[in-house]
């Protein structure tokens, strides 16, 4: 394994033990106490992943999840306190992958990491998928629109290649949750709503519209065949 | 809202009546007494001058000799009418002579016999369809004759008429006018009523600062002071309920929230601990062992308690999604490992609900079923008329009648000598967490034989 994992926490020992957990668990762990010190830390060393507290001190994890996303495609996991619903929305449409609510036991932290790790879902086809002028190269783990690199995170590539593997076959959340996000029962199904919302603003001419992501009411999702 | 309504406008009409009773009857005794006056001395009038005139015409008479005969009398009788304009009749014997001979009147019995004693006689009555008053007497005491004179009162009836009209129009126009006025008088006396029962359904809807306004020193300006007073009383008191209500509730909030930090660190590090239970020397072990369970239980005390103080505080949100019903429940069982120990028996059926909820619903209450009732857990799910039902049963002992309307009070328990992981908010939260979707939960138990309690949540 030996993954990078950068873990912000600004409370000592929820730091501390973490930090030993995640490295019985077979991680590289760098841990940072404050946001700013977090993004200092990001920037000077690569990660496989982030473990982001939301309340920080100095700089929030907010803040701290929407620099990361300016120019990195990190699998990012969100540690919140807060059972307010719209801090788990929040980070989510900032681009968090998933998150994990406080308390915690340390397996399940383990798992969500190895779970935004794992690159893939099954065997990938080998081929390039195209929609339209869009492109997806499942060996490269990258997308092209109209020529362009489009910046998923790895999130919502792994999304874009579920729907793209199944075009015009309707998706459920749960199934997507179990696929995407490696949850077999009771994920969160905001994750695959704004993470849908997120790819649809990469992928689609008008966001607004969806002709490519579509929405089927009361059930899921579906990618037209173009 | 006809509740407050239809009294007071039952009382308006009640004060409305009153005031027409009493103007009409003043009025109409005021009018008959004042009509009956005008009659009697309208009648008196007549009459005197009527008896007047007859005795005039008596006394000239009698100048007259009697004896000369039909023919020559009626030239006679008739200059009463030519020269005075009072018709006549004269009555000799069997003989009747008429000062027209177009007038035909029968007098009375009763008052010829007054004028056959030699006095002067009177009576009322209609002749061709006219009132008169007909006097007469014997113009000579020693002839059998009788003269009578015919005096119309046609027009003082037609007056007394035209006065009773009169009267009548101007009764109808007090009764109406009391009326009107009654109406206008008992709405503006009755408009503070109407007013504090306003005020007081608003007081009764949460409009704590509902004010009476208090005009002039009359009976209702004091009671609208006397109203203000309560209802200033009323607010101070539920202000300083609800603020220390909103009190206890931040507390409770605020200590959940300080605990969770401190929480999650230990949650973490008995996690850890767990995995190295087997590496300890046995002296270490078993306390490490009940810690790892406490902290567990405290970690589902912490965390109900949140929930409760959330759904106090109403900040929660119901997220409604398509749920497979059958397939939640599966999954529900599998992860909390309680397959083996819980029957499943669900029919197929997709609601639009939220699943975390529904979950934690029914997740409560087998585990409160495992705790307590402990024997053949079973989880029984479907579709009936009104919605979804989720049945879970057992064959434990059962609770006492006594304690099941309690049961979803919080840290109710039904034995309190049995401490078991249960917080006591298991079944509160449930409860709540139904209502939120719109259900409810009943339960039915019968000591020795068990307990089930069924969700229903209605699907529209």
């Amino acid at each position: 394994m030996d993954e990078r994992v950068l873990l912000v926490e600004d409370d000592a020992s929820i730091r501390e033990i973490a930090a030993i957990g995640l490295g019985r668990a077979g991680f590289r762990v760098t841990t940072a106490a404050d946001g700013r010190e977090g993004l200092l830390q990001f920037r000077r060393d690569p990660f496989d992943a982030v473990v982001l507290d939301v309340m920080l001190p100095l700089v929030d994890g907010f803040e701290v999840c929407r620099q990361i996303r300016r120019d990195s495609r990190v699998p990012i996991v969100m540690l919140t306190a807060r059972t307010d619903t719209t801090d788990v929305v929040v980070g989510l449409e900032l681009g968090a992958d998933d998150y994990v609510m406080k308390p915690f036991e340390m397996p399940e932290l383990v798992a969500r990491i190895r779970a935004v790790l794992r690159r893939t879902t099954g065997e990938e086809p080998q081929t390039i998928l195209t929609f339209g002028d869009l492109e997806i190269d499942p060996q490269g783990f990258t997308a092209r629109k109209a020529g362009r690199d489009v910046p998923l995170t790895a999130t919502e590539f792994r999304l874009l290649l579920e729907l793209a593997r199944r075009p015009g076959q309707v998706l459920t959340r749960e199934v997507l949750l179990d696929r995407v996000w490696h949850y077999d029962y009771l994920g969160d199904s905001r994750l695959v709503d704004v993470a849908v919302q997120r790819l649809r603003a990469k992928v689609e001419d008008d966001p607004a519209n969806p002709r490519l992501v579509k929405t089927v009411r009361g059930v899921g999702y579906r990618l037209e065949k173009a | 809202m006809p509740r407050d309504v239809v009294p007071a406008s039952r009382l308006r009409t009640r004060m409305t009546v009153a005031f027409i009773i009493v103007a009409g009857a003043s009025a109409a005794a005021l009018a008959a007494g004042s009509y009956l006056l005008v009659r009697e001395s309208r009648l008196d009038d007549s009459f005197s001058r009527a008896e007047q005139a007859t005795r005039r015409n008596l006394a000239l008479a009698a100048e007259v000799p009697i004896s000369g005969g039909a023919p020559g009398l009626r030239g006679y009788v008739e200059s009463f009418q030519r020269e005075r304009g009072v018709p006549a009749v004269l009555l000799l014997g069997e003989e009747v002579i008429a000062s027209n001979p177009t007038l035909d009147v029968a007098i009375p019995a009763e008052l010829r016999s007054v004028v056959a004693r030699g006095e002067i006689g009177f009576q009322r009555f209609e002749v061709d369809g006219t009132p008169q008053l007909v006097m007469g007497g014997r113009p000579d005491a020693g002839v059998d004759a009788e003269l009578y004179f015919l005096f119309s009162e046609e027009r003082l009836f037609e007056d007394l008429a035209d006065l009773r009209n009169v009267l009548l129009l101007g009764l109808a126009l007090v009764i109406l006018v009391s009326g009107l006025a009654g109406w206008a008088v008992a709405g503006r006396t009755l408009q503070p009523v109407a007013t504090a029962s306003r005020a007081a359904r608003s007081i009764a809807e949460g409009l704590l600062d509902t004010r009476l306004p208090v005009g002039g020193r009359d009976e209702f300006g004091s009671w609208a002071s006397s109203f203000n007073d309560m209802a200033e009383a009323l607010e101070a008191k539920i202000s300083a309920l609800t603020e220390a209500r909103a009190r206890e509730r931040r507390f409770t909030s605020d200590v959940a929230h300080e605990l969770r930090t401190p929480l999650t660190a230990i949650v973490s590090e008995a996690s850890l601990l767990r995995e190295h239970l087997d590496d300890m020397p046995p002296e270490a072990r078993r306390p490490a062992e009940l810690l790892v369970a406490d902290v567990s239980r405290l970690r589902r005390l912490v965390e109900e308690l949140m929930e409760i103080s959330r759904l106090d505080a109403g900040r929660t949100s119901v997220r409604l999604e398509p749920v497979d019903l059958r397939s939640l429940l599966g999954g529900m069982l599998r992860a909390r490992a309680w397959e083996s120990r819980v029957a499943l028996e669900a029919d197929e059926a997709v609601l639009q609900t939220d699943r975390r909820r529904l979950e934690r619903i029914v997740g409560n209450l087998v585990g409160n079923a495992l705790e307590h009732g402990g024997r053949d857990v079973a989880v029984r799910a479907g579709r009936d008329g009104t919605g979804v039902f989720v049945e879970v049963s057992d064959r434990g002992r059962g609770i006492a009648p006594e304690h099941l309307g309690h049961l979803f009070e919080r840290f109710y328990k039904a034995d309190p000598a049995r401490t078991g992981p249960g917080s006591g908010l298991g079944l509160n939260i449930a409860l709540e967490n139904a209502r939120l979707l719109g259900g409810d939960i009943e339960v039915w138990s019968e000591p020795g034989e068990g307990t089930r309690f069924t969700l229903r949540i209605p699907v529209t």
